[in-house]
């Protein structure tokens, strides 16, 4: 895994704060920049997005000096069911409502892991939205719908 | 799990077979979500609490409050314009549904086109105030006084949008004078720069001044309602202190989906006029300085005029300020 | 003497049956609620509110004040557990309690954090009885220059936050600075870096970027080995902190609890300083500067105190001025009004039996909690034998609840997944997310009282010299910069020189 020449780890990572404050310096570029007494609203941004660059370029030029072990594995599968898993409640929160929204969140995060099987999804998904739904709904009455329009209520 | 869902089916059916026949007649059959379209806790909140908990004991069903903060109360109202027109969903937004229609240059609804009215419900007075150093004897000596230093003076306002920052530019505005704006997040923040002395004058609802100025730690020089208050008694009105038309309140106003039963909105509207009479409700109202709408207000023609006077009257205001929030 | 007097007073008020049992509840409630993950206090404070309006208003605010101890408990229970932040202060927590976690010592943690704060509790609360109307008049000195002085201390102070690489903390910290001006300029209304996006315009919700770079990216991390590893977590060894634990974390203790009472009365924010600015000076303190990440017990210590004794101080403002010191007091302040008390300077000469009995019952509550807290630790820690697949579906379940629930906000969850991926990829860079955190509550204060010092001042940028404490605060944040860079500049050539061997 050792890179020949240089570390990547870190080369990818002041690449990325480069990029990152390549992105606000021109989105500030767009705002008024304006005075030191009237500051406009892109001046402070700009100033921060050049010292991110500046950091980057830092870190990238760092990156040639030392070497460091590597990134590692990835958790392809965890990207793949956790975060949609948030995206989803928040797609489906008014339309399903809480229930079943609820329900198939903790379904699809449950298979981020290989030791989840189907049957202890279900039932770990259908324990959780009951004590949600009890907890939430009736002991704080927080303002959800249960079931939501497009189940046709 | 399933009986549950049996349940839950049986009645939302019910709901539903109803809704499109005789809404008003069985109206209201479930509890009623009303958007507020800010944070918990804040004044608009607070107004929103007391009347829905009076209301709900009309209705005989619940009154739900929902915040749906965010951009200066767009959000929520947004939120609103595309709820179903079944008058299970409320809002109650305060004069920033006027002002926005021009502050906010985008707007993802029409703000007399997709909403129905039902009524009026306060009309929160502001008053003028000051650090409380301030030389100035009287609200005639504090615009001299701004006139000859208006290089100097400071108005503190609480964001953009904000009943601060509208009658800011309504008080420069009268005074035809463009002063120093200090912007905050928010009235805590202003408040505590005005008591600190860092800032000179803000404008700002009784709810955030009246204990301020009892207490002494702040300078009042008007209020900007119609008559006197009966919580500051020694400080005049605007206009007795001598700037003609000055008269300011944040008023509140309760709205429905476009398209909600003219029937639906008059049993609100109903509900609402009992509300304002709850000696509970005016009780805490006068504590705010602020006094429950009147019957004839209380109605969804009233809001209606209002609504359109006050986007009428602000927009060269803020047209002028060049201010917009988008 | 007129402070027994009104002491007397207050516990009277809030040791009646009544307000004792509103007490318990809130803090039980505040507990049970605050300790689901992704779910802080804030978000925990907003949903158990209306409960109060309810009651009497004494009863109502005793038993809110007690809603937010809990709260804030509960949401360090989490940090340390799962990595959870649920607000800025726990975010500190979570560097090195978490670790301790992760070494078998999740019950010290607790235990640490928990006695911590009682202490920090008591001396603050009698701070509040004691010197509330003079520290009130040194807070209304604090203007912008001031405040923009105070948040480069703090700023500053980030540096120590880093257990790794000095230049990468920086950079985050600066990316962290973006992040916080995400949303609408308060001084043009102009809306920056939202991408068009409306439901952005107020900012990016805390909670969805606490819970996206620390917790999902500290799931995903676990998921990443998960087939040739099986234990995530080494035996428990010990419920309760040992004798040599009760020595290190005793001045950690006391400094904290100072440095947080001292930043919790100013209005402005200070607070948010408070739990960072403890792990600093320990960091600096510390013989052993390099546990500072890897489970210090000091650092556990020291940041919780200061977090509870700046939560206590807090009320300060509130009492005194009526001017909520940060969103939670915002609440407060809502439930005041809806209970008929307008807050404002007078509210302790025409209320005293309220006035103090909320004081009393800020003590009386944080007693509670240790009592309730000692015993339950036990339960916390089996929590952590749920094997990790099963916890994470819960996780996500209840972090999409509480991040939803402050502003029924959608956008704050797709907030939630974005950052949970940038945390991700961010921690496989090797950098680390506290500072980013500090950035971001720090942005936005630092440019709007930046921006306001030059209005008041017009344009002269003097201005933070020769006010006083915007001055002393300069020199200290000079002073700090230089004790902190010098050991690890010469820590760092070491190094370099050590690689090159």
């Amino acid at each position: 895994m050792k890179s020949v020449e240089f570390d990547k780890t870190n080369a990818v990572c002041g690449a990325l704060f480069v990029a990152i404050g390549l992105f606000f310096g021109f989105e500030s570029l767009d705002l008024e920049l304006g005075t030191a007494f009237r500051m406009g609203p892109g001046y402070f941004p700009f100033l921060l997005a050049c010292a991110l660059v500046l950091l980057g370029g830092i870190i990238l030029f760092q990156a040639f000096r030392v070497e460091h072990e590597g990134i590692g594995p990835i958790a392809w599968r965890g990207l793949f069911f956790i975060l949609p898993s948030a995206i989803f409640f928040g797609l489906t929160i008014r339309g399903l409502g809480f229930v079943p929204s609820l329900f198939l969140t903790a379904f699809i995060a449950s298979f981020a892991s290989s030791r989840m099987t189907p049957i202890l999804a279900i039932l770990l998904s259908a324990g959780l939205t009951v004590f949600s739904v009890l907890v939430f709904e009736y002991g704080l009455g927080l303002p959800f719908r249960t079931f939501g329009p497009w189940l046709g209520f | 799990m399933k009986l549950f869902k049996a349940l839950a089916c049986a009645t939302a059916f019910a709901a539903v077979a109803f809704s499109s026949v005789a809404q008003a007649a069985g109206y209201p059959e479930r509890s009623i979500t009303m958007i507020v379209p800010f944070s918990a806790g804040g004044p608009t909140d607070t107004v929103a609490r007391l009347v829905a908990e009076s209301m709900s004991k009309d209705l005989g069903q619940q009154i739900i409050i929902e915040n749906v903060g965010g951009a200066g109360g767009t959000l929520g109202a947004g939120r609103v314009a595309k709820a179903d027109a079944d008058g299970y969903t409320l809002l109650l937004h305060h004069i920033g549904m006027a002002t926005s229609a021009t502050l906010y240059r985008k707007l993802p609804y029409d703000t007399l086109k997709d909403f129905e009215y039902v009524g009026l419900v306060t009309d929160v007075p502001m008053t003028i105030v000051t650090r409380k150093d301030m030389a100035a004897s009287d609200l005639k000596g504090l615009i001299e006084f701004a006139k000859a230093n208006k290089d100097k003076v400071t108005v503190a306002n609480a964001g953009i949008g904000a009943a601060s920052h509208l009658c800011g530019m309504m008080f420069m505005s009268a005074i035809q004078t463009p002063l120093v704006t200090v912007p905050y997040k928010g009235t805590g923040p202003a408040m505590t720069d005005l008591l600190g002395g860092q800032v000179d004058i803000m404008c700002d609802q009784t709810t955030n001044t009246t204990k301020q100025i009892q207490g002494g730690t702040i300078k009042a020089y008007a209020v900007t309602s119609p008559k006197r208050l009966d919580v500051l008694k020694d400080v005049p009105t605007a206009v007795e202190a001598g700037l003609a038309g000055f008269e300011v309140g944040i008023w509140h106003g309760v709205y429905t989906p476009k398209g909600t039963p003219a029937a639906v909105n008059e049993r609100l509207s109903k509900a609402l006029k009992v509300a304002l009479k709850d000696p509970n409700v005016a009780a805490r109202f006068a504590e705010l300085g602020t006094v429950p709408s009147s019957e004839a207000d209380a109605t969804p023609a009233a809001l209606k005029a209002k609504l359109e006077s006050e986007i009428a009257r602000w927009q060269p205001v803020i047209k002028a300020a060049g201010q917009y929030a988008d | 003497m007129d402070l027994f007097n009104n002491l007397a007073l207050g516990f009277s008020t809030a040791t009646s049956l009544a307000n004792l049992f509103f007490c318990l509840i809130g803090v039980l409630l505040g507990t049970l609620i605050g300790v689901l993950p992704g779910i802080g206090a804030t978000a925990t404070i907003a949903m158990l509110l209306p409960i109060t309006f309810q009651l009497e208003p004494v009863s109502s605010l005793i038993m809110l004040a007690g809603i937010y101890y809990g709260a804030q408990y509960g949401g360090s229970t989490t940090a340390i557990l799962i990595n959870m932040p649920g607000e800025s202060s726990s975010a500190v927590t979570a560097i090195d309690g978490y670790q301790m976690a992760r070494k078998g010592r999740a019950g010290a943690a607790l235990a640490i954090a928990a006695l911590g704060s009682f202490f920090a509790g008591t001396v603050s609360t009698f701070l509040v009885a004691i010197f509330a109307p003079p520290l009130t008049k040194i807070a209304l000195q604090f203007g912008a220059a001031e405040y923009f002085s105070l948040m480069v201390v703090g700023l500053v102070s980030s540096i120590a936050l880093a257990s790794g690489s000095i230049i990468k903390a920086l950079a985050m910290v600066v990316l962290g600075l973006l992040l916080g001006l995400v949303g609408t300029d308060i001084y043009s209304g102009t809306p920056r870096f939202t991408l068009g996006i409306r439901e952005y315009s107020d900012g990016l919700n805390f909670v969805a970027v606490a819970v996206g770079v620390f917790g999902i990216a500290e799931i995903l991390r676990n998921l990443e080995g998960e087939k040739n590893r099986t234990v995530l977590m080494s035996k428990v060894s010990g419920l309760l902190p040992t004798k040599a634990d009760f020595k290190e974390m005793f001045a950690p203790v006391l400094r904290g609890t100072a440095i947080g009472s001292a930043l919790g009365i100013l209005p402005g924010g200070g607070a948010i300083l408070a739990a960072f600015a403890s792990y600093t000076v320990e960091k600096r303190v510390s013989k052993k500067p390099e546990e500072f990440g890897h489970g210090a017990i000091a650092g556990v210590a020291g940041p919780e105190s200061a977090n509870n004794a700046g939560a206590q101080t807090s009320f300060i403002p509130l009492l005194t001025l009526g001017i909520p010191a940060n969103p939670v007091m915002a609440l407060m302040v809502g439930a005041m009004i809806i209970q008929g008390i307008v807050p404002g300077p007078n509210v302790a000469t025409e209320q005293p039996a309220l006035f103090w009995g909320i004081i009393a019952s800020m003590w009386i509550g944080n007693l509670m909690l240790v009592v309730l807290n000692l015993p339950l630790i036990g339960l916390w820690v089996k929590l952590l034998t749920i094997p990790y697949y099963v916890l994470f579906p819960i996780i996500m379940a209840f972090c999409s609840i509480g991040v939803y629930s402050v502003n029924s906000n959608v956008f704050d969850l797709y907030a939630v997944a974005f950052f949970g991926f940038i945390g991700y990829v961010l921690v496989k860079l090797r950098c680390e997310p506290a500072p980013l955190l500090l950035g971001f509550v720090l942005g936005p204060l630092l440019e709007e009282n930046l921006r306001r010092a030059m209005i008041l001042s017009r344009g002269d940028p003097t201005t933070f010299l020769t006010r006083p404490i915007s001055a002393t605060l300069l020199v200290i944040a000079l002073g700090v910069l230089v004790i902190v860079l010098l050991p690890s500049v010469r820590k760092k050539r070491e190094e370099v020189f050590q690689d090159e061997e």
